[in-house]
């Protein structure tokens, strides 16, 4: 009986001090932390056209196609099969792809959810963080950049 | 003893009917006005009252976007749930499955009818005023099964089962409980039991304590609250609607209305539940400075709130411990009760 | 750097398991047929119907008491089944059994009379694969629907076929009659697969006698998503490492991680930087006690009926957890922070505000395990629905292969982090939690004491890294952007992932990807025992076992 009046006892207590740990959202936006991968977003400006992304991408979420002077004609993206693993992010040479902090989006159907290069500059941007900034520290850290000599390729 | 005119006299009284057109007339709208005082309280109780409470215990915000609290959510749930589809599925019963869901809400109901819930809101006084109110807040036992049987659906049978074990072996514990309060009182008129307890017990600091059977009788009051919990099947005693182990017992496959019905009796019975033990055991709508009624929805409120904390802080029983829990632990309790009550009172007398 | 003198050291050892080979051998006399040597392990080729005689000796008589996986693959010219044995009492003592059949005739015979957690593993092999296996007690497919053509994982198996097994085709768990004959007293019902209580879509078949269970069978399968296979298309460098963190999917992700890294690792023969261990440990402890939170929560749902309160705090804690990771990895679920390697990003900077949002969530986990001890495990009530009920006794769960906090609480002192230590578990002062009560709550009970010692090992974590010098926080090796490991090279490791043992065979072919990826999984194999913990019970008291098993099905059905 003492165990139950204990445990009677504790949900009581939070019953009582009103505090809450679930936020009202989107009143409240959660907190994403300045790492946090969310759409991506990509920069034709930058883009080399070198295809690593495509290639390192586990899923095929990202489709390039090139004309045949390997100029870039489009960047189809299915974000709706991405699984935000940054692969791409961590193996482009110019920062042109870039995980935002956007998380927020929505489609009627699984077709809508294909953006190509124009559509993927619209992604709303970092929320007050300056994106390669933020980035900055961990860049260097990126995988298989080692300067020994095994690195080969 | 002079008692206060019942609800429909009154009504006929304003009307000025008088006869058989004054009873009926009278009956007819004062039930109507009990039953739907009770129904709105139901409304508040289920869709919102209780996930506000359930939220509060769990640290969560629950139902605040429509209207002030979150209340009109009410509505909105009402206008969800009315425009379901009612899905009736294959080999059911069809009369008793479409019978079930008027039963269970309309016996809660039932019980209502001699309570009095102060301010002179009370359809009938008869001399069997308590036996009345459980004998009506039985008949939902009857819907269970018949839900259960008629479902065509094994998690269904088993949920029904579960709940008529669980009426025979609590009710027995209830009513003999609500027999030692008689003893003291000396009538089953539920308008009698009131009144014996408005006098006063003892006088502390110019506070006077009324002769409330719960102060009185505390062990008692215990008793009926817990047999009560397992009579309206809120944790622990769960055991009929078991949602992780029977899915949602015997109302598995009620959808859209029907599965309102059942739930709006669920909160009518435990609402009843709290009637019954705020007027034999805490003085009916006695109390201080405010009008009866209000005294009244505040302890029928109480037991309501109590039923939510328990679901929140209590684990279930299994169903073979619940049973002998109830046979083997209630039952010798209540009956060492009345005979100790009786005894007590026999020798005061 | 004693920890890569130790993983340097892996070789040496192997060349001293050759003699420990030899030895094998010798007991096993004629059965042996040919050699192999795995990296983890030698391995001895026996005949196709002397499985059990090998098993038999193995187990009783050179103590081989767990059967810790069955991978089973085909090559050019043969099928193959892989025993991989080891010891309760002593891990690192390891042998795998290899099983070759012919192309044509693909039957071996099973070790199920042996072990009884080949029933399960066989069965997938079969399904996967299509290797038979003689005396299986019910050797049907597991995974996949009964009316499912071909076997995936062979190598003619034409994977751009589409396969739709319709409710039609597919064996209509409703409208098979269970009941025996038209005087049993028994009732057919459909725990599953979707119930409230079956912690993602599980399906048990069970037979009630009123409210007890008399029989039961788990049909899994419907979560299967080809994890193996996605495994086997993925480069080892990169691709492969998104993924484990799909298996287990409930906030464990860097101990599923933990286990393609260290396999890979081992593989390549990466060592990994002291620093790049420590942040490894600390964050694959971080989600144990997320994960386990989430088994709290759950289990209580199951016991307790509704989304009470409890769910609720055990939520509650572990969103804290969960927003401590996501400063460290980017992501509150899917990870994919470790690489081959290291780990792809240092803590966060500022640091001293990371470590004290760790701080301030191990100072509050105490008061927070209080709660739940008031709640939970002193609750009456609780302990009459769980102390004696879904007992599972130690042999028993030997038998069915099970580890993690489902061994330990049947008195089973098994732990790899200890008994077969990696990462930087073995510098740190720390405890496995072993319970004897072999029943619920002890399953319970553990769970709850882990989380202290979990928060214990990150405190010492916290504490290292905050003192380690600024030149010398190396996260990550040298590793080549392009792994190669040698064609035919075979491994299996195992971590200690937060079900138990997570383990994974890979072979290597000569390609950047691996030509066999096989995973354990530890729920997989605790699933197992349900039916020895419930038949008998009543209805409550197999879903409260199904419960304290602890299973997600992303990582039993893969």
């Amino acid at each position: 009986m003492i165990g139950i009046l204990k445990g009677m006892a504790v949900t009581l207590k939070h019953a009582l001090d009103g505090q809450t740990f679930t936020v009202e959202y989107p009143e409240t936006a959660p907190e994403v932390s300045p790492r946090f991968r969310g759409v991506h977003k990509f920069s034709q400006e930058r883009c080399i056209w070198c295809r690593q992304c495509e290639n390192v991408c586990p899923n095929d979420t990202i489709q390039i196609v090139q004309d045949d002077k390997r100029n870039g004609e489009q960047y189809n993206l299915h974000i709706g099969q991405c699984i935000y693993c940054r692969l791409c992010e961590e193996v482009c040479p110019v920062d042109a792809i870039l995980l935002t902090q956007n998380f927020e989006f929505t489609a009627d159907t699984k077709n809508d959810f294909v953006y190509n290069k124009e559509q993927l500059k619209n992604v709303p941007w970092y929320k007050d963080i300056d994106p390669l900034n933020s980035r900055n520290p961990d860049r260097n850290a990126w995988v298989g950049e080692g300067e020994g000599e095994v690195d080969y390729q | 003893m002079s008692l206060q005119a019942v609800l429909p006299d009154t009504i006929s009284g304003l009307l000025g009917l008088e006869g058989v057109l004054g009873d009926v007339v009278g009956g007819l709208v004062g039930a109507f006005l009990v039953a739907n005082i009770m129904l709105i309280m139901t409304a508040f109780a289920g869709p919102w009252a209780k996930r506000k409470i359930t939220a509060a215990f769990g640290d969560r915000i629950a139902v605040n976007r429509i209207g002030p609290f979150g209340l009109l959510t009410i509505v909105t749930d009402a206008v969800r749930l009315l425009s379901k589809e009612l899905i009736v599925p294959e080999g059911v019963d069809r009369p008793a499955w479409d019978l079930a869901p008027m039963v269970i809400p309309f016996s809660a109901l039932l019980g209502f009818a001699v309570i009095p819930m102060g301010n002179g809101i009370q359809l009938a006084d008869p001399e069997t005023g308590l036996a009345f109110a459980f004998a009506a807040a039985s008949i939902a036992s009857l819907g269970i099964v018949m839900t259960g049987y008629a479902s065509n659906n094994k998690f269904s049978l088993i949920g029904a089962l579960r709940a008529v074990a669980a009426n025979i072996a609590y009710e027995i514990p209830l009513v003999i409980t609500a027999a030692s309060v008689v003893i003291f009182a000396g009538s089953l008129r539920m308008s009698e039991i009131v009144a014996v307890q408005a006098e006063p017990l003892l006088s502390v600091a110019g506070v006077t304590i009324p002769t409330w059977f719960a102060f009185v009788n505390p062990f008692a009051f215990a008793l009926f609250v817990i047999a009560n919990l397992a009579e309206v099947g809120r944790n622990p005693f769960d055991i009929p609607e078991a949602p992780t182990e029977i899915v949602a017992g015997y109302q598995t496959e009620y959808s859209s209305v029907y599965f309102v019905l059942i739930y709006l009796g669920e909160f009518i019975h435990i609402f009843l539940g709290g009637a019954i033990a705020a007027t034999l055991f805490l003085g009916g709508p006695a109390g201080p400075v405010l009008p009866g009624f209000v005294w009244f929805t505040i302890k029928i409120w109480a037991f309501f709130l109590f039923t939510q904390w328990a679901r929140s802080a209590v684990p279930r029983l299994r169903v073979d411990q619940f049973l002998e829990i109830g046979w083997k632990g209630m039952l010798v309790l209540s009956f060492a009760n009345l005979v100790l009550t009786a005894i007590i009172v026999g020798v005061i007398a | 750097m004693s920890l890569e003198e130790q993983q340097s050291d892996e070789p040496a050892e192997l060349e001293s398991g050759v003699s420990r080979g030899d030895e094998l051998a010798d007991l096993l006399g004629d059965l042996v047929v040919g050699r192999e040597e795995h990296m983890n392990a030698p391995g001895l080729v026996i005949r196709p119907d002397e499985v059990q005689d090998a098993l038999f000796k193995l187990r009783d008589e050179a103590g081989f008491d767990h059967l810790s996986c069955v991978t089973a693959q085909e090559y050019e010219d043969r099928y193959e089944s892989i025993y991989h044995l080891t010891k309760f009492d002593d891990r690192t003592d390891e042998v795998s059994v290899v099983v070759p059949t012919s192309k044509d005739n693909p039957v071996s015979q099973s070790a199920e009379p042996v072990f009884r957690t080949a029933d399960w593993h066989e069965r997938e092999a079969y399904d996967l694969v299509g290797i038979q296996y003689e005396d299986h007690p019910d050797l049907r497919r597991i995974l996949l629907p009964d009316t499912w053509q071909g076997h995936p994982l062979g190598l003619d198996y034409d994977q751009d076929r589409p396969q739709i097994a319709t409710l039609r085709e597919h064996a209509n768990p409703l409208e098979e009659d269970h009941r025996a004959a038209g005087d049993s007293n028994t009732m057919y019902i459909n725990i599953g697969p979707h119930h409230p209580a079956t912690h993602g879509v599980l399906h048990v078949e069970t037979v009630v006698d009123g409210e007890q269970v008399v029989d039961l069978d788990a049909d899994i399968g419907y979560l299967h998503r080809c994890e193996e296979q996605m495994c086997q298309q993925g480069t080892y460098r990169h691709q492969i490492m998104p993924y484990p963190d799909r298996w287990d999917y409930i906030s464990a992700g860097l101990l599923n991680e933990w286990a393609y890294a260290r396999t890979a690792e081992d593989l390549a023969d990466i060592d990994v930087p002291e620093y790049a261990q420590i942040i490894r440990t600390m964050g694959a402890e971080l989600c144990r006690i997320a994960s386990h939170m989430i088994a709290l929560g759950t289990f209580a749902l199951d016991v307790y009926g509704d989304f009470t309160a409890i769910f609720m705090y055990a939520m509650r804690d572990r969103e804290i957890v969960q927003n401590i990771l996501e400063d460290l990895t980017g992501q509150r679920m899917m990870f994919n922070y470790f690489r081959l390697g290291g780990v792809v990003w240092d803590l966060p900077e500022p640091r001293e505000e990371f470590f004290e949002k760790v701080r301030d969530f191990l100072d509050g986990l105490p008061q927070a395990l209080e709660e739940y001890h008031d709640m939970i495990t002193s609750n009456e009530i609780l302990q009459a629905r769980t102390v004696g009920t879904g007992v599972l006794p130690p042999e028993v769960a030997k038998s069915y292969g099970a580890t993690g906090p489902v061994a330990r609480g049947s008195g089973i002192d098994y732990d790899l982090r200890r008994d077969d230590s990696y990462g930087y578990y073995d510098e740190l002062d720390w405890d496995v939690v072993v319970e004897d009560g072999c029943d619920n709550f002890s399953r319970l009970l553990v769970r709850m004491r882990e989380v202290e010692e979990s928060a214990k090992i990150i405190q010492q974590c916290v504490d290292l890294l905050e003192d380690w010098p600024e030149d010398e926080r190396n996260i990550q090796a040298n590793v080549p952007r392009t792994l190669k490991p040698e064609e035919d090279t075979e491994i299996y490791r195992a971590v200690e992932g937060a079900k138990g043992e997570l383990g994974i065979y890979i072979r290597a072919d000569g390609t950047d990807k691996p030509a066999r990826f096989k995973i354990r999984s530890p729920c997989f194999s605790n699933l197992q025992t349900l039916p020895e913990m419930s038949e008998g019970e009543y209805i409550p008291d197999m879903i409260a076992s199904l419960g304290s098993l602890d299973i997600v099905l992303g990582e039993v059905d893969r």
